[in-house]
């Protein structure tokens, strides 16, 4: 199930999950990239005849500056006076009142806040600037030789942030360009490409994408390099630290990513605000949340001792300072952190919630719902309110348009749903997720972040297609993970455990368990309780019957510690299945019935049915196929509608089978041998579809005795022709075949 | 600046080599100081001011050489002859600062000579404008990007001649130094490898190779020059790497070996003294010093951090108006100046001379973290944290900066992030009691005892110097009812603080006396307990105490009860019990009983 916790982290560059590229305080400098700016803002102040109220005009108006206006092209080769001059005729265009660049726009206040700036410059500095202009025309032509149309990079990626969209790959262009040709011999020529706000963006861009889209953003040594280089031209570029911080945590460095950590909040505590002062703004707060984040980071690392100690600390200095909101993100840590513990944290999280709600804190509220969601589902609280609950936060997160949370409540709801073992709804939930624009404006020609919500829907989705045999489109999906998320990432254990699980059943199915027993390894290392009752289906499989009954009963007691209800109802059926294997018909069955409580109690529809199964093959073993049958029908509904493909074919193997041992002594044989045939047809075709051969076998040799014993010679000839197909294909047949569903 | 004047050294490498070579033994005091002699000529007519002052210092303690015994001048070539008139012109230029007059007039020089002065003063012009445009910049991110720009060209240059085998011991040393600020610092190594070995006796090679050494192993990897200056060099070395048992050791046998007149020497012993805390014997080293250089200015903020930590507010203030008179501008004086101001308490003017000196020198380290140190008292916690961080940035192992860190988050009552920095300090000073006290408080207000008692024990085993580790580890297992180990360790501090001599504070001397009065007398070791009651009695907030105690024992003895013979228990005063009065100085107490 989504673990929805993830994105709980105080970010500074984000406040309720959306992160703000502009929390940096604007800092005015002229820089020669400025002046290009405002030489466009000059030409297009000139040229009256154009409006910007179309993007296809803005186009043209930036066209002259793409091809370097003349202006530009003037000052540079020209002397310093051309510079000069420029800056002595920009304000006319403004100071008469029809001007398009009105004071008070956007465009208006950039203007004036350049010539303060310029005007503020002493002698030598005016001729740097100067300098620097000639070298940054330089280079940009210099970059692409030719006649001068080459946009210069970075003008792209300005203009885009001031005005209207979209293409904002331009930080990552130039990233991208700037690396391959970065010898060591030039490496420290490279070293001062950013200017301040090049270098916010660059921070802004990629925070955002290590949270929503990690594939995009630069790979964890490029991105360290780079901030490396940052840090080292401007040392109190405190914000390049928390990034840092992120970013070591993508490759579970615990050394640097505390240090970051630290050093940001050592840096941010000088910058912000009046320093003394312990109130809400500046000092004080950052300490606060310096606190929370680094229990934070030992939650993620799970040193929970230490993730214990540090959030008693922020929970301590929070409430001597009556900050509310951080005691909030403090108490949903501290239910976060319970929970990973494994204790019981419902009642934490209900006050978390509720306080959060008091507060207005709308992105802590619906977390902290759909954790108890989740609590609630694995507790096995009545369905409809949990249902209730993820439709109330996603009026919530409509109203707030708090996009990633929807994503989340969309996984969620699907995860519920299959837990349920209702498919088909899973299926329509993972597929309105899927089919979704995101809120939040993603790259140009994508819709959809990469976030965990997708990875785990997805999942979902190839799980769901395996099970109905549909094993090409199961492993599309799959290819499409691998691409969304490459291995390294940080979900990408999601689809590695789903893609093993697949192969494991494959294997199990098609009787070759010498394939699935490599598989068992690998699943343990992602999910220990899973590995573990893999291996105890594989040993189980190949008759170690006592080693399998002892894994098993571990599994249990990590079960019971866990709480973990699916799986303890799952380990109660193999172990049943051990039962059988020792003919032990009878002692299977409370085990069965106490099963049979647990997934109804919990609505597991799926795992309740198959319990069903079981009982019903018990009762055939132990001659009482009448009731057998009885209790059969009431699973029947639910698997053709919901269930795997394999449960399909298992069940109406099971029905044929009581169906023949009723018949057995009635005078109505015939017909109900017929059923039987028909039934057994029926389950021929899904085992074939699933590609079950060891199956399919047992079944080609009843259809064969019973077309035998109705005397239909031809057809009985050809089940036996298939049967001996398939037999040939497998090892020989176990001895005890009889005792198995 | 300093870093520019850092930059020294050179003459005709070849007869350096056979110099060096004659003589790798200290056993020929005259060949060194002959040695010493001609590299003093050779750096100086390049320019090299600090390798000149280095080797005059170290010339100038060795026994005077008879006339007959004078090295002759380095002989001329007929390049050298060429550039005469040159380089002498550029030579005045360039001792008047006028750097790129100086290379214009020796551009065309042909002699190695003229050749090094000419690339010296094109990167110290380079270094100058650089200091010169930092103030000036455009925009916060502009000013880290301000360059010497003429070290990349410089490095071109250079690298050329140095494939091709033409650069002497000299330029190799100025190829290093490009090198190094254009960060490129593995080549750096190298190069200076390389620069020792052509021209070992040029001991600014040597400095450069110091401050680039991160570690004992890397030390260790290089091949070095066999020459008597190698010593000196890894003394140097084994002190920045607070290795000071072997540094000191290196400088010892480099006294016995006739260098005991150095000055150079005897600061660095009492600098390497004063990193391992030796206070006494750093602070009368300086005071040699002092005596044999007394306008020396060179180390002597170190020697007023000794003087602080003693308190001595008398000879502080007489040290710093000494430093004022010979020269106000310098760092260290105001580093002085601000130890001064900080004893007397007057934090702002001691936080306003720490940032002059930062001001003089932007990389003064110590400045960085003593301003720390001053916010810390002053209270604004957020500008001590700036300070300390600076200081990390200059250097990372500055362990009383990372001490400073944790020290004021702890103030802000933040124990569990404080651990971090604690724990920074620690690992770069594994055997300061200090950081493992300050770890161990921290551990305790966290109520994580068993830790605590960890550290304190280990403060106590590396050598406790303010004598409280014990006596926290006593009071922790007081409060979690472990009373013997509490008997144990309060015996230990007593024994600890009697046998030390000094008065220490008497508050703690009278808990310790008091529990174990207590202690004794539960146990039914009367004996003892009236001893410690009477001991408690001499101090004034034990006395009524004690008193009672006296009372309640006699009481119990009139009852007849008997004094346990349980002879398993420690007793702290074995022979003294006929003795009333507190001997303090003297130290006749019973160790044999106490032993762990």
């Amino acid at each position: 199930m989504a673990s929805v916790h993830e994105s709980l982290y105080f970010n500074p560059m984000m406040t309720n999950g959306v992160v703000h590229a502009n929390v940096f305080g604007i800092k005015d400098w002229v820089t020669p990239y400025k002046i290009s700016v405002l030489v466009l803002l000059d030409e297009m102040t000139i040229s009256k005849r154009m409006t910007l109220l179309e993007r296809r005009r803005l186009n043209k108006l930036i066209l002259p500056l793409q091809q370097v206006p003349p202006q530009l092209h003037m000052m540079v080769v020209g002397e310093l006076k051309d510079m000069e001059s420029f800056f002595d005729t920009l304000p006319n265009p403004f100071s008469d009142a029809e001007s398009e660049a009105s004071k008070t726009s956007v465009v208006g206040l950039f203007m004036r806040h350049m010539l303060l700036a310029y005007n503020k410059l002493s002698f030598s500095q005016v001729y740097k600037l100067y300098t620097a202009l000639q070298r940054y025309y330089d280079d940009c032509l210099g970059s692409q030789p030719g006649p001068p149309t080459a946009p210069p990079v970075d003008a792209d990626m300005e203009l885009s942030e001031m005005e209207l969209t979209s293409t904002e790959d331009g930080a990552e262009g130039k990233m991208d360009k700037e690396e391959p040709d970065a010898g060591p011999m030039q490496y420290s020529e490279l070293l001062c490409p950013l200017s301040q706000k090049q270098a916010e963006y660059f921070l802004a861009r990629q925070a955002y994408l290590l949270k929503n889209d990690e594939n995009k953003a630069l790979k964890p040594a490029a991105l360290q390099e780079e901030l490396n280089n940052m840090l080292k031209f401007n040392p109190d570029f405190a914000e390049a630290h928390y990034l840092s911080y992120l970013n070591s945590m993508r490759v579970q460095d615990v050394f640097i990513s505390t240090h970051s950590l630290l050093h940001y909040f050592d840096r941010l505590i000088l910058t912000g605000g009046d320093g003394k002062s312990n109130g809400d703004e500046g000092y004080g707060r950052s300490l606060r949340y310096a606190a929370l984040n680094l229990a934070a980071l030992h939650c993620r690392f799970g040193h929970y001792q230490q993730a214990e100690l540090a959030l008693q600390e922020a929970i301590r200095i929070a409430q001597e300072s009556n900050d509310h909101v951080c005691l909030q993100h403090c108490l949903s840590w501290l239910y976060t952190l319970e929970q990973m513990k494994g204790s019981d944290s419902s009642v934490l999280t209900e006050d978390s919630v509720k306080m959060a709600a008091h507060f207005g804190l709308p992105y802590l509220a619906s977390l902290g719902i759909q954790s108890l969601v989740q609590q609630g589902a694995t507790g096995g609280k009545a369905a409809n309110m949990l249902m209730d609950a993820l439709k109330d936060t996603d009026i919530l997160h409509w109203k707030h348009s708090l996009s990633e949370l929807i994503d989340i409540s969309l996984a969620q709801t699907t995860s519920i749903w299959r837990m349920y073992g209702k498919s088909t709804m899973a299926l329509q939930c993972a597929q309105v997720l899927l089919n979704m624009n995101s809120l939040e404006q993603v790259d140009f020609g994508v819709q959809q972040n990469n976030t965990e919500a997708f990875a785990v829907v997805l999942c979902h989705l190839a799980e769901l297609h395996a099970e109905q045999g549909l094993f090409g489109a199961s492993s599309e999906i799959l290819k499409h993970l691998k691409e969304r998320f490459p291995p390294h990432t940080q979900h990408a254990k999601l689809w590695m455990l789903c893609d093993l699980k697949i192969q494991f059943e494959r294997a199990m199915n098609d009787g070759k368990y010498h394939l699935a027993e490599p598989h068992v390894a690998a699943i343990a290392a992602l999910d220990q309780m899973e590995g573990l009752y893999r291996k105890g289906l594989v040993m189980k499989a190949q008759n170690q019957t006592t080693d399998a009954y002892r894994v098993l009963q571990r599994l249990q007691l990590l079960c019971e510690k866990t709480k973990c209800t699916e799986m303890i109802i799952r380990v109660m059926l193999t172990t049943a299945e051990l039962h059988w294997e020792s003919s032990g018909f009878s002692t299977a069955l409370p085990l069965l019935l106490q099963a049979l409580v647990l997934a109804r109690q919990h609505h597991l529809q799926a795992l309740a049915s198959e319990t069903i199964l079981h009982l019903a093959f018990s009762q055939l073993m132990l001659g009482v196929p009448e009731q057998a049958l009885n209790i059969l029908h009431e699973a029947m509904e639910p698997i053709l509608a919901h269930g795997a493909l394999l449960d399909k074919g298992r069940a109406l193997l099971l029905v044929a089978k009581c169906q023949m041992a009723v018949s057995g002594g009635r005078e109505d044989r015939r017909t109900g041998l017929e059923q039987a045939v028909q039934t057994l047809d029926e389950a021929a075709a899904y085992f074939s579809r699933m590609g079950c051969k060891d199956r399919l076998r047992d079944t080609h040799y009843l259809q064969a005795r019973l077309h035998h014993a109705l005397g239909h010679t031809a057809q009985r000839n050809e089940c036996a022709l298939l049967f001996r197909m398939v037999d040939q294909e497998l090892p020989p047949a176990r001895a005890n075949l009889a005792n198995r569903l | 600046s300093a870093s520019r004047g850092r930059l020294e050294g050179g003459a005709t490498a070849q007869q350096y080599e056979k110099m060096a070579a004659l003589s790798s033994e200290f056993g020929d005091l005259v060949q060194i100081k002959k040695q010493l002699i001609s590299v003093i000529s050779l750096c100086k007519e390049r320019g090299l001011v600090h390798s000149v002052k280095w080797a005059s210092e170290l010339a100038f303690a060795l026994k005077p050489l008879p006339m007959s015994e004078l090295p002759p001048p380095a002989p001329l070539t007929e390049e050298d002859v060429e550039d005469l008139d040159a380089l002498g012109l550029a030579k005045s230029y360039f001792d008047l600062k006028e750097y790129d007059r100086a290379a214009y007039f020796l551009r065309g020089c042909r002699s190695k000579k003229a050749y090094f002065l000419y690339m010296y003063s094109r990167y110290l012009s380079g270094e100058k404008k650089k200091d010169d445009e930092t103030v000036d910049s455009l925009g916060p991110l502009e000013k880290g990007q301000v360059r010497n720009e003429a070290l990349r060209e410089l490095r071109v240059e250079l690298s050329k001649k140095h494939r091709t085998g033409e650069l002497d011991g000299f330029t190799l040393y100025l190829y290093g130094v490009v090198l190094r600020k254009l960060d490129l610092l593995k080549e750096a190594v190298d190069v200076f490898v390389e620069a020792t070995h052509a021209l070992p006796l040029h001991w600014g090679a040597w400095l450069e190779l110091c401050n680039l050494i991160t570690n004992i192993e890397m030390l260790k990897s290089l091949s070095l020059p066999d020459c008597w200056i190698r010593d000196f060099f890894l003394a140097h070395m084994y002190t920045e790497l607070q290795m000071i048992k072997e540094a000191l050791q290196k400088y010892q046998s480099l006294i016995e070996a006739g260098f005991s007149k150095s000055t150079y020497i005897i600061s660095q012993i009492a600098v390497a003294y004063h990193n391992i805390r030796d206070i006494d014997q750093a602070l009368s080293l300086f005071n040699e010093l002092r005596e044999q250089d007394p306008y020396r200015i060179e180390n002597m903020d170190t020697f007023s951090n000794l003087l602080y930590v003693r308190s001595m507010k008398p000879e502080l203030s007489y040290l710093a108006h000494n430093l004022v008179e010979i020269d106000k501008y310098r760092v260290e004086t105001c580093c002085v100046i601000g130890n001064y101001y900080s004893l007397r308490s007057q934090h702002e003017k001691a936080a306003l001379y720490f940032q002059r000196a930062l001001k003089l020198n932007p990389r003064c380290l110590g400045a960085w973290t003593l301003m720390g140190h001053e916010y810390m008292e002053m209270k604004n916690t957020s500008a001590a944290i700036q300070a300390y961080r600076h200081a990390i940035e200059v250097n990372k192992r500055d362990y009383r900066a990372w001490y400073g860190l944790g020290q004021t988050y702890e103030i802000l009552k933040m124990h569990f992030y404080c651990l971090y920095y604690y724990r920074r300090a620690h690992q770069l000073r594994p055997n300061d009691s200090r950081m493992l006290v300050a770890l161990g408080e921290c551990y305790e207000k966290l109520s994580q005892l068993s830790e605590a008692k960890k550290c304190y024990w280990r403060a106590y085993s590396v050598g406790d110097v303010e004598r409280m580790a014990l006596l926290k580890l006593a009071k922790l297992h007081e409060q979690l009812n472990e009373s013997d180990e509490a008997a144990h360790c309060y015996i230990i501090y007593i024994q600890d603080i009697f046998s030390c001599g000094e008065l220490l504070e008497h508050v703690e001397v009278s808990t310790a006396l008091r529990y174990l009065g207590q202690y004794y007398f539960k146990n039914k070791r009367y004996d003892e307990a009236s001893l410690c009651a009477q001991r408690c009695c001499d101090y004034n907030d034990a006395r009524e105490e004690g008193k009672a105690l006296l009372r309640q024992i006699s009481q119990v003895r009139d009852q007849g009860e008997a004094s346990s013979a349980d002879v398993s228990l420690p007793c702290v005063f074995g022979s003294l019990s006929n003795n009333n009065t507190p001997v303090r100085r003297v130290s006749p107490l019973d160790l044999s009983s106490v032993t762990p």
